[in-house]
């Protein structure tokens, strides 16, 4: 059996608001984890994950160019930023919350997208 | 292979090597362009900054989110010569004189919902800075409020975006503000007729970029530009959200260095449609292709039709290249025409929100706050009170996360433990009323419990996204001379 990790492993992550859409721009840490979450991360399970607070459809692109999917969660802002009693008005934290689904993945995956995370923070590091 | 050379502030030169190898042929135009804003409060030194070292033809100043403009519209309905966002004032005060100097034209949408009186204002400052001649662009003409009505009237239904509801009448006589985002035309309009700074209304906000892109390239609407378009609005999304594509809120945050001192983005365009996304040097922040993707894909859609007033982009055809420290090259743009909508934010007053906190120290925290939060479900019943939703949250464990967080093992034993009631309301004292009884837990509640901070009652404008036909808005451009 494939050990059941956090997305956070394999993508990085930044959302943000247009009225009561939330939007998450999941972002892979090296080419075959792109692979992995296109496959892993659905409409179904991640509407599912959200626990209610995805009121209505989840939609996903993506961008084979950028290793990224673009997740479109609908009416999932509590009415949007100026309506709404979170306190995360405009969902910035949203991606946190995606990238905390858990997923199975082959160990291999997972210690080569670690390596790739510190090749590209050591990379910058000096900069 | 790129050859590099470091620009002059009129001619910003960057071919490719086997090109400008080519004996006489000319080198390609090129623009610099900076984002000095990214909301209304942004910070004012990275803007300055940019004036001084950022060899710049034009920045652009976003000061407006989507429902900006209802306050503002508020504002203006009790003070006519109000409404428009006044860190305009200082930020002209402060940039003028270094701007004016070095000939950087300012396209702002601070204007907010009063552009005319907001020009007033800078025309007042430029001439208390001797700069007489200077012409200040005004455009006008995003508000469609007065005419949904004439609008409707030709069939046309202002259907929510958001919900899918056609009814616009359940919300009619609430409206506070209904702004379409307008396109570049009438910005590029006052650059032609060479105005030295241009205030705006709702613009959509890569606009503030696209326009000033269009107007110096030569560019228009005709099928012949398309994805030249299409890449001038790439570029402005890139650099629209100031520090949010140079390390700002970026997942490399560990590696950011010096982001108290930001470099806001630049970005170096070529009339091919590429362009280099960069900073001033020695500025705090990073710009690498992971922190121009994190801003490539934020608070977008169909990532392949990125639909803008000035056109469509489809960033899933673009190449994202890092060209050496701070400087990525983003090419292969493509795009579709213009669409025939633009995109409406229609603000209606929808109630109120109540609000407070509570606090309980060690011993027995979490059991205190667990008690705290049953006494005010029971006393919201026992009074009766009418809310339209209720929230509880507690502090550092589900108040951003809501029921999808994990709830922490029941052995923690917390230093302390708060609670953030909320509740919407119809009326004012009923959104008065949550604060009141989280007031009253400070004395019938468990021992130790700290105040907080109180919260007034808020009104709330809430957000009816919808689209109208272009041809139905009207901006208008005009130029305010200083004399």
């Amino acid at each position: 059996m494939k050990p059941k990790v956090y997305l956070k492993e394999l993508a990085f992550a930044r959302s943000g608001d247009k009225g009561d859409i939330s939007n998450i721009g999941l972002m892979a840490k090296n080419a075959e984890s792109y692979q992995v979450i296109k496959k892993e991360v659905t409409p179904e399970r991640v509407k599912k994950y959200f626990k209610g607070m995805v009121k209505g459809d989840v939609k996903i692109y993506s961008m084979d160019n950028l290793n990224a999917l673009e997740i479109v969660l609908h009416n999932a802002l509590g009415g949007g930023a100026t309506r709404t009693l979170r306190l995360d008005q405009t969902g910035k934290s949203m991606c946190g919350l995606l990238q905390r689904m858990e997923i199975e993945v082959d160990e291999d995956v997972v210690n080569r997208a670690r390596e790739a995370e510190e090749q590209i923070l050591s990379r910058y590091e000096s900069w | 292979m790129w050859n590099y050379i470091e620009p002059t502030r009129d001619s910003i030169r960057l071919k490719p090597r086997e090109e400008s190898d080519k004996k006489g042929e000319a080198a390609m135009k090129s623009l610099r362009i900076a984002s000095g804003s990214a909301f209304w409060g942004d910070m004012l030194d990275p803007a300055v900054e940019l004036a001084e070292k950022g060899n710049l033809k034009y920045i652009g100043f976003d000061h407006l989110a989507e429902l900006t403009l209802a306050i503002m519209q508020r504002i203006k309905t009790k003070d006519p010569k109000k409404g428009y966002i006044d860190d305009i004032v200082a930020w002209t005060r402060t940039l003028l004189p270094i701007t004016s100097k070095k000939g950087i034209k300012m396209i702002s949408n601070a204007g907010a919902a009063n552009p005319e009186s907001a020009a007033d204002e800078v025309v007042k400052i430029a001439k208390e800075l001797g700069l007489t001649g200077m012409k200040i662009g005004v455009v006008t003409g995003d508000s469609i409020a007065e005419h949904m009505d004439e609008i409707r009237a030709k069939g046309w239904k202002f259907k929510n975006l958001d919900t899918g509801e056609e009814d616009i009448d359940r919300i009619k006589d609430k409206i506070v503000a209904a702004n379409a985002y307008i396109g570049a035309d009438c910005i590029i309009e006052c650059l032609k007729e060479g105005a030295d700074m241009v205030v705006t209304g709702r613009v959509s906000d890569n606009t503030l970029y696209v326009g000033p892109i269009m107007y110096e390239m030569g560019w228009d609407y005709s099928s012949k530009y398309t994805d030249l378009v299409a890449a001038a609005v790439t570029i402005g999304h890139i650099i629209e959200c100031s520090m949010m594509c140079c390390g700002g809120g970026s997942n490399l945050w560990k590696v950011v260095k010096n982001s108290w001192r930001p470099g806001f983005p630049i970005a170096e365009v070529y009339e091919n449609g590429e362009a280099v996304i960069t900073k001033v040097e020695g500025s705090g922040g990073l710009v690498n292709e992971w922190t121009v993707k994190e801003h490539l894909v934020y608070e977008v859609h169909d990532p392949s039709n990125y639909l803008m007033p000035d056109g469509i982009a489809d960033f899933t055809s673009l190449k994202l290249e890092e060209l050496g420290k701070n400087k990525v090259k983003v090419s292969g743009i493509k795009g579709k025409p213009r669409p025939q909508t633009l995109k409406v934010c229609i603000g209606y007053s929808d109630g109120y929100i109540g609000e407070g906190h509570i606090f309980f120290s060690w011993p027995d925290a979490m059991a205190k706050a667990k008690r705290a939060e049953q006494w005010i479900r029971d006393r919201i019943k026992y009074l009766g009170l009418k809310l339209d939703e209720l929230r509880i949250d507690y502090f550092g464990i589900n108040m951003l996360h809501g029921k999808a967080a994990p709830w922490p093992s029941e052995d923690i034993d917390w230093n302390e433990m708060g609670l953030r009631i909320t509740a919407k309301t119809k009326t004012r004292d009923e959104a008065d009323a949550i604060r009141r009884e989280v007031t009253h837990l400070w004395t019938a509640g468990p021992v130790s419990a700290s105040f907080g901070v109180p919260f007034a009652p808020r009104p709330v404008v809430s957000l009816w996204p919808t689209l109208v036909p272009t041809d139905e808005v009207k901006p208008q451009a005009s130029i305010k001379e200083v004399k």
